[in-house]
């Protein structure tokens, strides 16, 4: 092996583990918010009327599940891509399970929210319940983006600290 | 369904408060400030012209942000979205508007003690955090606009 071929092997095995900041979806994050508000400005029946169905057909969970964990694999490796640092193993899969869980337990949060309006004896109960789902997706969404990173870096900052 | 998807967008634009409010906040919480270092400079004839990254560059910005995300928590709080609804907006945005803040408390930490402080850090990391907030803070306004429109019916 040359000495070129040898020094690049070990830079290549010194390579430490990535280390995201919150600043770092902060971007990503704030597109997909103005991506939704876009579409509700500019189609404000067809695009709430789009989520509503994929609801009722209980298809909008998986749907947003596949969307935030392709976006943040997507951001995670293009951030160790960029600062040429290795993707960790507990940090993937922090982003692979976390917006399971989140999505999943704010998708029972939502259904206790409409059965509370319907049994509630509220007037226009059921336009309500269309803005509480469009509500409740965006913050769904967001959640979903932002809480694998907040963990991810609420970890490294403990680690760091007890190293 | 076009057809009343335009008539409707017509109907929102005239009604848009959130419209005026985003120019409220991008006017008085960043425009007005930059315009005060101009006017100052002129009435003290300094050779003094500021871009926006370098008044905000020690990031203010990011106070910007929680001041921002405060006032939104605030007209969640008065809607009338189901508690659930209400205390998920609330909890991201307080937490976002603290991690925008958390720039500047940082960047004040650092020069105060004389750690290592960046500015091109403190500016990147404030002006994403801030755009963050806004773009959240933006679509809570429009959220909160549609529900009072239905709730008033």
């Amino acid at each position: 092996m040359s000495a070129s071929g040898a020094a690049a092997a070990l830079a290549k095995e010194a390579r430490h583990t990535v280390a995201m900041r919150l600043a770092d979806p902060a971007i990503m994050l704030a597109n997909v918010s103005l991506i939704f508000g876009v579409l509700l400005i500019v189609f404000p029946s067809s695009f709430p009327h789009l989520i509503l169905k994929n609801w009722q057909n209980a298809r909008l969970t998986p749907i947003l599940i596949l969307l935030t964990v392709a976006l943040n694999l997507g951001l995670y490796l293009r951030v160790a891509h960029r600062r040429a640092a290795k993707p960790g193993i507990m940090a993937s899969a922090c982003l692979g399970s976390v917006p399971v869980i989140v999505l999943a337990g704010l998708n029972l949060l939502l259904q206790r929210t409409i059965l509370q309006t319907f049994t509630g004896d509220i007037a226009n109960a059921s336009g309500r319940v269309n803005e509480e789902i469009l509500a409740h997706t965006y913050f769904t969404l967001i959640a979903g983006i932002f809480a694998p990173f907040l963990i991810i870096r609420l970890a490294q900052q403990i680690r760091k600290s007890d190293s | 369904m076009a057809s009343h998807d335009i008539s409707q967008l017509t109907a929102n634009w005239m009604a848009a408060k959130w419209a005026s409010w985003i120019c409220l906040y991008v006017i008085l919480g960043i425009a007005v400030p930059w315009a005060m270092t101009r006017a100052w400079a002129h009435q003290h004839q300094a050779v003094l012209k500021p871009t926006l990254k370098e008044l905000f560059k020690h990031g203010e910005l990011g106070l910007v942000g929680l001041m921002l995300a405060i006032s939104v928590i605030w007209d969640l709080q008065k809607s009338q979205y189901s508690s659930h609804t209400i205390a998920l907006g609330s909890v991201f945005l307080a937490m976002t508007g603290i991690m925008s803040g958390a720039v500047w408390i940082e960047s004040y930490c650092r020069r105060s003690t004389g750690i290592r402080f960046t500015p091109e850090r403190a500016w990147r990391d404030s002006r994403s955090l801030a755009f963050l907030v806004f773009s959240l803070a933006a679509m809570t306004e429009i959220l909160l606009d549609r529900f009072a429109k239905v709730a008033g019916q």
